[in-house]
């Protein structure tokens, strides 16, 4: 598997330059100038980004993330599926790295074998950090009003939620 | 809807911080002003001098060195092991290493101690985390630079040697049906589609450059330049949906060999969450159709 995700890149590249080279394409003339571009793009994003992490830091910092899983607790003891991957569920969606870490300390707590460990690596494999992805596509092409693109996304990260639930009790039992 | 997602977020971190902090205060939660009692051993290593003792406290079965002046002021020498809490404080005083208390009582085996006031600590964090991650925005953007000007230079060497078309020819029946407004052999179905070949492929950051070149060519066919296009909204819910086969790099990483047998869970539970995300971005672009079509 990893070895498989550690050949495509180079292969990629290869396949590309070569068939470039082939065609008699300029490469190295073509790939300056469409890479000239990254930087106009990034410097773009920043605002989107700042905007978007720092409510989120806010978010987190204050320890309001505690009080909805206190809340949500019987919920999810009602419904049958451990309240453990909650955080994962909320914290997907806004931040990378924040889910990195909420895997991380669940995998040390409850081990790799465990059921609700491998829930919240399916949760984590199967949505996106959809306020990261929207701050930097929107950013790079500078539009404010994201129309429904919040709705979709987050109703798609809900979907994977429950998804994953649902197929990784069926699927390991 | 974003609006009030970014606002709600900042407005409930903030209140919540405040609520927190203010019962904090009446009930007091820090233990401020009240002498907190450790045992203590002299530190044998060290000579104590007239008017300095070196002492060993046993703190929560930690031991911390520590050295009293005048009977009246102890400096506790602290390091990565110590108790998160003495860190913290310490580290409000100017000084992470060293935490200065007052001596309130002492005698052979027990020490009494008054540590330095603690107030307002979430609204603190949440001013940390305010600045920290505003500077972190910018790093992450710089980030980006160099990988971003690496896949869009790849993209239009292949864009321009041809390769990209036979690709776009075997999606075209379904991009068509995702997004019916662009117009037949716009390359914006060529970014497009790399974009997707790179999700599917697990190569997150091939993948963002790529979607941003596509979300410039939906841009260039945009009729209003501030708002999002059907085609975009239904763009950015395939990205955030994560259509994929391999599962992410850093799934690999933490999960290991256990990943092989999440593979299919994955699958199954990301296509929903795929399906989800085109039937949603699908309804809205019905209805905003309709709602137009009201007006006019």
């Amino acid at each position: 598997m990893q070895q498989l995700s550690t050949l495509i890149i180079p292969l990629l590249i290869l396949f590309i330059i070569g068939y470039g080279l082939i065609k008699g394409i300029a490469v190295f003339e073509e790939f300056v100038d469409g890479a000239k571009d990254g930087f106009t793009i990034a410097v773009n994003i920043i605002p989107y980004l700042v905007a978007m992490l720092f409510a989120i830091a806010i978010f987190r910092a204050s320890g309001a993330l505690e009080l909805i899983l206190t809340l949500l607790t019987p919920l999810a003891n009602f419904l049958g599926f451990p309240a453990e991957i909650i955080p994962m569920g909320i914290i997907r969606p806004l931040t990378g790295s924040g889910s990195v870490g909420v895997l991380a300390e669940l995998i040390n707590t409850h081990g790799e074998d465990s059921i609700i460990v491998k829930i919240a690596a399916v949760i984590f494999g199967s949505t996106e950090t959809t306020l990261y992805v929207l701050a930097v596509y929107f950013g790079a092409v500078k539009i404010k009003n994201t129309a429904y693109a919040v709705q979709a996304g987050l109703m798609a990260d809900f979907a994977g939620f429950v998804a994953a639930i649902i197929v990784t009790y069926w699927y390991f039992s | 809807m974003l609006n009030k997602i970014w606002g709600g977020l900042i407005l409930i971190g903030i209140l919540f911080a405040l609520g927190q902090d203010i019962s904090d205060e009446i009930f007091n939660t820090h233990k401020n002003n009240i002498p907190r009692h450790y045992k203590h051993i002299p530190d044998l290593s060290v000579a104590d001098t007239p008017t300095t003792l070196y002492i060993i406290l046993t703190l929560n079965q930690t031991q911390l060195n520590a050295t009293i002046k005048d009977d009246k002021h102890i400096f506790i020498q602290l390091d990565e092991q110590s108790p998160a809490f003495l860190r913290e404080l310490a580290t409000l005083n100017g000084n992470k290493n060293q935490l200065r208390a007052t001596v309130v009582s002492i005698d052979h085996t027990h020490l009494g101690i008054l540590l330095p006031e603690l107030h307002w600590c979430k609204l603190r964090a949440v001013t940390q985390a305010t600045f920290d991650m505003a500077k972190f925005a910018v790093k992450l953007a710089m980030g980006l630079i160099g990988i971003m000007a690496l896949w869009l230079g790849l993209m239009q060497l292949a864009e321009k040697s041809g390769l990209i078309k036979p690709l776009v020819k075997l999606v075209q029946p379904l991009l068509h049906w995702l997004f019916p407004n662009i117009p037949k052999d716009h390359p914006a179905f060529g970014s497009i589609s790399m974009n997707m070949a790179a999700n599917i492929l697990g190569l997150g950051n091939a993948a963002t450059p790529l979607g941003i070149k596509a979300m410039q060519q939906l841009q260039s066919l945009n009729t209003d330049k501030n708002r999002a296009s059907e085609e975009m909204c239904m763009f950015l819910a395939l990205n955030t949906s994560s259509v994929q086969l391999l599962p992410p790099v850093t799934l690999i990483a933490l999960m290991g060999t256990q990943i092989s047998e999440l593979m299919v869970p994955i699958i199954l539970a990301t296509s929903c969450s795929t399906i989800v995300a085109v039937s949603v971005a699908k309804f809205y672009a019905r209805r905003n159709k309709n709602t137009l079509r009201r007006q006019t």
